[in-house]
């Protein structure tokens, strides 16, 4: 009976201890992406001087945004990608020090966004076309004190 | 009592592994019912204005002004440790030529739904 009352003890320290309110587990992996990416494959179909906007957004959708560079219309398609990891090394301390648990969060993450520009000329055929991708440059840091 | 010892057993695990899901929006999605009265060559500010109503931005290009309306829709899911945020955004763009009418439409959506997520890594997927 004595060991039976002790494991449940347990057990409520362990689920009382182990409650995460706000915050979230020891580890923690997040990531936000804004749009689809936009392969090279998916824009063979653009022929500078024959292809215009209109089947340009036929197949790829509405650009973000558009800018204005001297005589030509420059539109441009984002995909970002950002990530994001966290470690609780304190989180396990909750089961030995129930009254005063330090949080130990070390980790860290990034934001990289592909773009993807058309230029188009006044009859708003295309000019020419670029890929920029960044979005390999998010990624889950583990140690946030390497240089 | 093992009844009991299991029953809080599984409602630690209850308790300790959430997940949600969620969802949100950013700005009023513009039907293409709305967009198809708005003809090129023809449609004016003032058309486009009472159709779709302010832009939510004006752009200058090339000497031709552009009202940018844009849409954006949010799923987010998070299971245990996992958490994961699509964002997708609709834009369009209605471009005037000097006189004020009308010149081009910009107006598609981008490819493939927007999904409800939780797993953050590209692996073992792609």
């Amino acid at each position: 009976m004595m060991l039976r009352n002790r494991f449940i003890c347990l057990i409520l320290a362990l689920t009382l201890t182990s409650l995460t309110g706000c915050s979230q587990g020891p580890v923690t992996w997040r990531r936000v992406t804004l749009n689809q990416t936009i392969s090279t494959e998916d824009v063979i179909f653009i022929v500078p001087g024959k292809t215009d906007i209109s089947a340009v957004v036929e197949r790829l959708g509405a650009p973000n945004d558009i800018l204005s560079s001297k005589n030509e219309i420059v539109t441009r398609y984002y995909f970002t990608d950002g990530k994001y990891f966290k470690a609780n090394y304190g989180w396990g301390f909750r089961f030995l020090i129930p009254v005063f648990a330090p949080d130990l969060d070390l980790g860290g993450g990034g934001i990289g966004r592909d773009v993807f520009q058309v230029t188009y000329d006044d009859h708003w055929l295309v000019r020419d076309h670029a890929f920029a991708f960044h979005s390999r440059s998010s990624e889950f840091l583990a140690w946030p004190f390497r240089d | 009592m093992k009844s009991i010892i299991l029953g809080m057993l599984i409602l630690n695990l209850l308790i300790n592994t959430g997940c949600a899901f969620i969802r949100g929006n950013y700005g009023e999605e513009l039907g293409q019912g709305d967009i198809a009265t708005i003809q090129k060559g023809i449609s004016t500010r003032a058309d486009v204005a009472a159709v779709l109503g302010a832009p939510d931005r004006i752009i200058e290009a090339s000497g031709r002004e552009i009202f940018h309306y844009f849409h954006y829709d949010v799923k987010s899911g998070s299971v245990f440790i996992f958490s994961r945020t699509n964002i997708k955004s609709d834009d369009i763009f209605v471009i005037f030529n000097e006189a004020g009418v009308v010149e081009e439409l910009v107006s598609g959506k981008r490819k493939g739904p927007l999904e409800f997520q939780f797993w953050p890594f590209d692996w073992p997927f792609h």
